[in-house]
């Protein structure tokens, strides 16, 4: 009957997407971004990451550990859940559910002093392992102080990395001067991290930043000229410019090191074992 | 915002005495006379200066800090304003234009039916010619037209500054103009507008006809560059 071969073509058609689905899903990625030190811009690298992942069209899920505060959450509430880290039930609302969720990437604000300790527990659930293996794609953002103790942070974050793209960020949004720096005593430190990126986060301009947290929007949307409703607001043209303007240079730099690219990846293709079956009972009942 | 599409005009040189703020005033003034509403900005931080000769209409701005440049642009680009001159002392040349290129002042300006033009004084020192070449450069979504002052640079072989500095194919001429007129019109007390309107009675015959001559030709010029960026 024409019902039953219609059902027939079309069950099967969906099976072959299915598979096809299945072979071209892109991989879930972690993003973690953290730094042992308070006060160097981890949840500002974290905002600007998320206007990113937006403007590329990623889904994205965020955690915020700062507990109970959640400063992520005031930015990004829509996306944001603020989760204690330290807390087994929050670590498997997040990792557990890293395959399950709609989101492509999970990024994870991880609060002051509490980067290694995360990196630990992520090696001890095999987290890490699973990264190796290619399951997961897992990048980290080491927010590096200026002082000469965050260097040694990288020492002893290398330790946990497994196979994770790592990035050590400068960044320079809160006046910092990495003054204890040279060129070749830094230079000892990320030779001990093969494949590290170094990415720089340039300052912005500070009337522009005290606004846009007053008005505690994503800077997407301070650049709009929304507010967080959506309704239209009236923040100063030349704060919007120099925040656009700052915003762009950090996407420029977010290209330069190609992280669509490494979050957008493909699951390895499998060959499909045999050929693919129709589901003939489903579609001829 | 308005449909009309407003002029905002841009008067700069990174040199001095090159005639930044005589072009300013005639600009100014040529929409005083006819009535039509103006609002000028004075960068300079030297005299004398364009607040000076017209104190009613002109605001003096200092774009030093971030403060000064909301304070600034934040206004500049706001509705109803009319025709718009802002004279760029040599001082604040450089500033002005990097931070107006980082804040995407001249792309929101078109988006608010405000239309820029640049009208950049030239001079015969190649690091004018090499200025202007930069600026051309760097905003070339922006109009940009050389204007060769002649009052100020009278001396100069002007014959040469057009290959030098690859101008546009047409520019603002500030025609020359005799030293007695000159005198009398670097006078603070001195208005292109009321000239135009009623010539002082004590001012000689043959004088009144050479300077509303000249400034006839200078309006005129003006009025065509209304008509080019389509504000006329």
């Amino acid at each position: 009957m024409p019902h039953f071969r219609l059902g027939f073509c079309a069950t099967y058609t969906l099976h072959i997407v299915e598979v096809y689905r299945g072979l071209i899903m892109t991989k879930p990625a972690v993003v973690l971004i953290g730094g042992d030190k308070g006060g160097v811009g981890k949840t500002t690298v974290a905002r600007t990451l998320l206007d990113y992942f937006a403007r590329q069209e990623l889904r994205v899920r965020a955690f915020d550990t700062e507990v109970p505060r959640g400063t992520l959450k005031r930015f990004h509430p829509d996306v944001t859940d603020v989760v204690d880290i330290n807390h087994v039930p929050d670590q498997m609302r997040i990792f557990d559910t890293v395959n399950s969720t709609d989101a492509t990437v999970s990024l994870i604000d991880v609060r002051a002093g509490l980067l290694s300790p995360t990196l630990r527990a992520l090696g001890n659930i095999g987290f890490i392992e699973a990264a190796k293996k290619g399951d997961i794609t897992f990048v980290l953002f080491h927010i590096l102080g200026p002082s000469i103790a965050s260097l040694d942070e990288i020492v002893d974050t290398a330790a946990y990395l497994g196979d994770a793209r790592y990035f050590m960020v400068k960044n320079f949004i809160n006046n910092t001067y990495f003054f204890e720096w040279d060129e070749a005593t830094h230079a000892a430190y990320f030779k001990r991290v093969p494949g590290a990126v170094a990415i720089t986060i340039p300052k912005l301009v500070e009337m522009a930043a005290e606004q846009v947290d007053l008005a505690s929007v994503p800077f997407a949307t301070f650049i709009a000229n929304k507010k967080q409703s959506g309704a239209p607001a009236s923040y100063s043209f030349v704060l919007r410019g120099y925040v656009r303007h700052w915003l762009e240079t950090i996407s420029a730099e977010y290209d330069r090191v190609g992280l669509t690219d490494i979050l957008d990846a493909k699951e390895s293709p499998r060959p499909p074992i045999g050929r693919p079956r129709p589901i003939i009972k489903i579609a001829e009942s | 915002m308005t449909d009309k599409t407003t002029p905002l005009y841009v008067v700069c040189s990174p040199f001095r005495r090159v005639g930044k703020t005589l072009v300013s005033r005639l600009l100014t003034e040529f929409y005083v006379v006819n009535d039509r509403p103006v609002a000028a900005f004075d960068l300079a931080d030297e005299g004398p200066q364009l607040a000076d000769y017209l104190p009613d209409i002109t605001t003096i701005a200092d774009i030093s800090d971030t403060r000064g440049q909301m304070a600034f642009f934040d206004w500049l680009i706001a509705d109803n304003v009319g025709a718009r001159i802002i004279d760029v002392d040599r001082r604040v040349f450089k500033n002005f234009f990097t931070v107006v290129q980082e804040i995407g002042f001249f792309e929101e300006a078109r988006h608010r039916s405000i239309e820029p033009l640049i009208l950049f004084i030239i001079d015969p020192d190649p690091k004018s010619a090499k200025a202007y070449t930069v600026l051309r450069h760097q905003l070339s979504q922006v109009s940009l037209l050389p204007v060769r002052n002649q009052i100020e640079a009278a001396a100069i072989p002007y014959g040469d500054a057009p290959s030098k500095v690859n101008i546009a194919p047409t520019s603002l001429d500030i025609p020359l103009l005799g030293s007695s007129l000159r005198a009398l019109m670097d006078r603070q007390s001195f208005s292109f507008s009321r000239f135009w309107r009623a010539p002082p009675a004590d001012l000689p015959v043959s004088l009144k006809y050479e300077l509303g001559r000249w400034v006839g030709r200078v309006f005129f010029q003006f009025r065509a560059l209304e008509l080019l960026l389509g504000c006329a």
